[in-house]
């Protein structure tokens, strides 16, 4: 299974795009019924268990370089002052060393026990069958108790729609055997995305391979967003100096700062 | 090790003034309607003219407060859908089903209360006679009185308790995660409550008595949430309560959290003494500053607690979120909260609310303040 950009690319030879269901080893389902959590809309291998998503960065190969940010922004119409991910970019002085540059790609982290879904007064946020926490938009009355649950600072309200708006893991792209747009642009293959219930999916082949991570593991979330190189000084809050903010001169609710 | 954070994203607050002022007036109605519950309940008439107040101001932030709510939907048509689609493992959802029965339960009873008042006007020979003769229902028996407050306080119960558990258990915000929060909210609640009563009794009442006897009441009050808050401290400095002290790191060295720190002691410092050494003539002063004190735990609370980033460095610009639309926002809820209040002492027979009647028979004389 191909579960980056590079990979995905070396296939490309092989496969049309319309065939890339099979570069996933998965079955297309209708993505209408996923508000109905029907078992049609769970993504399933030939074998037929039933996919569960996870996605591992490999911070060794982040370069910081946004691509995956502004692939998410044009894949997803996210409103212009808002992200569904972004590479938060950190200098971190250690043991009077040179200054390292120090990338963490943030995006929803899909946890198995996500804090924003018992919240919701309405069950418009809710985790599907195939891992993804999602919501379900027409149901949403945008209280926005979930952005205040959410422990990553991962969710917000979508001031073009007027309600509650994530990373989905590109459910639409997933849906028809592609990969999240985030994976596919990603530059230095540092976002990995694969099928964690196959043994022999990728990304399952670096978290047996290699020391991972999650972030804020002290809420017991349980993560579907694992880290390679994560120092655990950024792994919480990061207690540092901010980067410059500008001031709120307007209704914005996200702006990028440097 | 140091750590400088070059490129990250701001999160403004997703709950906004309006969400302040929601909490800050629910908290405040129904601790008012708590205070005049059981001087109508149990007969006590010497507390009436405590208890009318109480009632004005428990009516009144009753039905502003959730307009304010629904003003912090981003949403607001689809409110329906907190009833279509409940959510039982969300306070949230289970406060959508109290707040109705509580504005209800607290307008229900009012007009019970004054009931007897209200269909006597509509007996006398003048202009708008029909108008009182409509609101009494054709009769002014209100035997029903004592239930309707018993139900009506159990749902105030239950919008404490909503309320302060609804913020206490967001696990992603320590500074809302502490279990002392619903009590602070609460406690809080009845100083903003006998604050609002105090200038209402300045500009309605003028009885030096019932001043003094709501100065004491606002002490005690004051005590309660001071206590609180050592205790809050004492729990975060010591390390007795984890959940406490992340609270406390989560904004401990900030110079602005410092000032707020001040601030807030200031704010129940100075109305305590105030109150405690001269509660006669300063209802006024005492009075604005309660007032202020719980709309202030409020706002630190909301929009201080969503400045604090959940991973990101420093802090967000969000105490003062979406600039003057938030401002006029707050200004906007404070003049409808006035219109009612103008509309209550005008158009109601305020002070001839009096004790109901036991049974279908002759109305227990009321006597107003």
């Amino acid at each position: 299974m191909d579960t980056n950009r590079r990979g995905f690319l070396g296939a490309i030879g092989r496969v049309t795009i319309g065939a890339a269901a099979s570069i996933a080893g998965v079955t297309e389902a209708s993505a209408s019924e996923i508000a109905t959590g029907g078992p049609e809309s769970a993504v399933k291998t030939k074998d037929g268990h039933t996919v569960h998503w996870g996605m591992v960065v490999d911070l060794r190969k982040c370069i910081g370089c946004q691509a995956c940010t502004v692939a998410c922004i044009m894949e997803n119409d996210v409103p212009e002052d808002s992200f569904r991910t972004h590479v938060s970019v950190y200098e971190v002085l250690k043991d009077r060393q040179d200054p390292a540059m120090v990338m963490l790609p943030r995006l929803c982290n899909h946890c198995d026990d996500p804090p924003c879904v018992p919240v919701c007064p309405v069950e418009a946020t809710f985790k599907a069958e195939n891992g993804e926490v999602l919501v379900d938009a027409s149901r949403c009355v945008g209280c926005a108790y979930c952005v205040q649950a959410c422990p990553y600072d991962a969710r917000f309200i979508n001031h073009e729609t007027q309600t509650a708006d994530k990373c989905t893991f590109c459910y639409h792209r997933t849906q028809e055997g592609l990969l999240p747009a985030c994976v596919e642009t990603c530059v230095g293959g540092a976002r990995n995305f694969g099928d964690l219930n196959d043994p022999d999916s990728e990304v399952s082949r670096m978290l047996r391979d290699n020391e991972v991570s999650v972030l804020r593991p002290e809420m017991h979330t349980n993560p579907n967003v694992y880290y390679i190189g994560l120092d655990e000084a950024l792994d919480g809050r990061v207690a540092g100096e901010a980067a410059y903010h500008p001031p709120l001169t307007s209704n914005t609710h996200h702006e990028e700062s440097l | 090790m140091e750590i400088h954070e070059l490129v990250g994203a701001v999160h403004d607050a997703a709950w906004l003034p309006w969400a302040v002022q929601y909490f800050f007036l629910i908290a405040i109605s129904t601790t008012a309607f708590l205070m005049a519950l059981p001087t109508f309940v149990l007969g006590n008439e010497d507390g009436l003219p405590r208890a009318r107040l109480a009632l004005m101001v428990a009516v009144t932030t009753g039905i502003t407060a959730p307009i304010a709510l629904l003003a912090d939907l981003h949403q607001p048509f689809r409110f329906w859908e907190f009833y279509a689609y409940t959510h039982t493992t969300s306070w949230m959802a289970w406060g959508a089903w109290i707040v109705p029965v509580y504005v209800g339960g607290v307008i229900a009873f009012a007009w019970a209360l004054h009931r007897p008042a209200l269909h006597a006007m509509g007996q006398e020979n003048w202009r708008f006679a029909w108008v009182f003769r409509w609101l009494a229902l054709g009769g002014e028996t209100n035997w029903f009185v004592i239930p309707l407050g018993l139900i009506t306080g159990a749902a105030a119960l239950g919008i404490l308790t909503y309320t302060g558990m609804e913020v206490m258990i967001v696990r992603a915000r320590p500074l809302w995660n502490t279990p002392l929060l619903p009590l602070q909210f609460a406690a809080t609640g009845f100083v903003g409550a006998l604050g609002m009563m105090l200038m209402l009794e300045r500009v309605l009442d003028h009885s030096k008595t019932l001043e003094v006897r709501l100065n004491r009441q606002l002490v005690f009050a004051l005590a309660v949430v001071g206590g609180l808050g050592a205790i809050w401290f004492t729990l975060a400095r010591s390390g007795l309560s984890s959940a406490h002290t992340e609270a406390l790191t989560s904004v401990a060295g900030f110079t602005v959290w410092r000032m707020i720190a001040i601030w807030g002691g200031l704010a129940i410092a100075v109305p305590f003494v105030i109150a405690l050494i001269q509660p006669a003539h300063t209802g006024w002063l005492t009075g604005l500053i309660a007032i202020h004190a719980a709309w202030m735990f409020r706002w630190t609370v909301f929009m201080g607690g969503q400045a604090v980033p959940k991973v990101g460095s420093g802090l967000y610009d969000a105490l003062m979120p979406t600039g003057v639309a938030g401002l006029l926002g707050v200004i906007g809820t404070f003049g409808l909260w006035l219109f009612l209040l103008i509309a209550y002492t005008t158009f109601m027979p305020w002070t001839e609310a009096g004790l109901p009647r036991r049974s279908a028979g002759a109305p227990r004389p009321a006597r107003s303040i």
